[in-house]
């Protein structure tokens, strides 16, 4: 039984030693990032397998040291090195390298000014080799029309970092920027006029049978134009009936022309838009 | 007399079993993953029930996919699930184990995927995802390496024509 135990023993201590002398055969760093060259030891000679998330290397050895070179090591992930028949292998990891790209999106392309939360910035951030970057970064967003603008900083989590923002007040094309140390993505956001504020509209002229109204200028309620070619609706209400003349927006005015009429109310209305009402008469 | 039938009968048992098990092997690698997906801490949206369903139906066949590309250095299953920077990477590692007579076998034990982030238009959604994984590397008809792991994943989906597609996945230490 004694003897039984000791060989058992002897058996289990070669077994451990056998695979520390292993282990130290096939040295991988722990602390590999993408981009950057590796070093890594092997014992013996052969063909060296290096398989990663969206790569291989391949290279034959003698002993001593296998160098890789950073352009080589592009992938971030789980790596498994090989050393062919000699059954030697280890699992390591490769960490993403610095951010330097950025995928950024931008919603809506086209807003109405003074809405809150309308606008949503997304984005993803990605190493040079287009490894996503887990580690928490911080990501400026920017979003300005002219010279008035703001700017707020978030820290990405799991390579994604998002804000939602107000429109601002100013219509035009708004410049959208996400930006991580030097790296700069700008997208256009159009900040359009919301709808109008007060619609007033006025008799313009008479000619024969017809009379021309026609609105002051039209503007939303920060003060922006109400965009050129929307729809301003006018309806002339008489004896003989309705008569409805749907007009555009043209350099901040709507204008129609209607059959003159001895009694008849005028309305108009753009949108949920309703504007005054004119009473007229008389050929 | 009797010995000879033993042998052969054991002959037999061997042949059926040396048969059996890389057939086994394969309907197993076939077999969809088994994927538990839970939608209830993304930000900023709330997952709607019908992307919840596409995004584990869509996951699973990706994962699929990757077990069938891997192993069988073909590139079509990748195309059908995958785009963008996932795609482009998973080509080359299949290009390049080809290149090299190599091919991967995935044992997929499961997975428990966490959705992190969901758009605020609905079109990317971010996963998290704990898989067991037994990775088995051959050289030709032979294993060269075998691990069997936890591994943690990212996955940026995001909507294409008519499924979800995998546009990052990428692993990391945890």
């Amino acid at each position: 039984m004694r003897t039984l135990i000791f060989i058992l023993l002897v058996l289990a201590v070669c077994w451990f030693a056998a695979d520390c002398a292993r282990a130290a055969e096939l040295h991988v760093p722990d602390n590999a990032v993408a981009g950057q060259p590796l070093t890594i030891n092997a014992a013996g000679s052969g063909t060296l397998y290096l398989i990663g998330p969206g790569q291989m290397i391949k290279r034959e050895f003698k002993s001593g040291s296998v160098d890789i070179k950073g352009e080589e090591l592009r992938s971030a992930g789980r790596w498994i090195a090989i050393v062919k028949g000699d059954h030697q292998s280890q699992v390591f990891w490769v960490k993403p390298g610095k951010p330097a790209n950025l995928s950024f999106l931008a919603r809506p392309s086209r807003v109405p000014v003074a809405r809150p939360n309308v606008i949503s910035g997304v984005t993803f951030v990605f190493d040079k080799y287009q490894n996503m970057v887990i580690d928490s970064t911080p990501v400026s967003f920017k979003l300005s029309v002219g010279d008035a603008g703001s700017t707020k900083t978030v820290t990405s989590h799991a390579g994604v970092a998002w804000i939602n923002s107000a429109s601002a007040a100013k219509a035009g094309a708004a410049q959208f920027v996400a930006s991580v140390g030097d790296t700069t993505v700008r997208r256009v956001v159009q900040q359009v006029a919301a709808d109008p504020c007060k619609l007033q509209m006025h008799v313009a002229g008479r000619s024969g049978d017809r009379v021309t109204v026609e609105t002051d200028p039209i503007r939303d309620c920060s003060g922006n134009p109400v965009p050129d070619g929307t729809i301003v609706t006018f309806i002339q209400t008489d004896k003989n009936g309705k008569s409805t003349v749907d007009a555009r927006i043209k350099k901040d005015i709507a204008r129609a022309e209607l059959p003159a009429s001895d009694n008849a109310t005028i309305t108009v209305a753009a949108g949920v838009v309703l504007g005054n009402e004119l009473h007229v008469g008389g050929r | 007399m009797k010995l000879a039938r033993i042998m052969v009968l054991t002959c037999g048992v061997v042949l059926a079993v040396s048969g059996a098990v890389p057939l086994l092997k394969r309907i197993l690698a076939d077999t969809k993953p088994a994927v538990q997906l839970t939608v209830q801490n993304a930000q900023p949206r709330e997952v709607e029930d019908v992307t919840q369903k596409a995004i584990l139906r869509d996951y699973t066949a990706a994962w699929q996919a990757i077990s069938t590309a891997l192993e069988n250095n073909t590139l079509q299953p990748l195309n059908e699930n995958f785009s963008g920077f996932a795609l482009d990477k998973l080509t080359q590692r299949v290009k390049d184990q080809k290149q090299n007579g190599l091919s991967t076998r995935i044992i997929d034990r499961g997975h428990k995927v966490e959705a992190i982030f969901y758009s605020p238009d609905g079109a990317a959604i971010e996963l998290k995802d704990t898989a067991n994984i037994e990775t088995q590397v051959l050289d030709g008809g032979t294993v060269i390496h075998s691990d069997q792991a936890q591994i943690h994943y990212y996955a940026v989906m995001t909507g294409a024509e008519d499924r979800w597609k995998v546009r990052v996945l990428e692993s990391a230490a945890q």
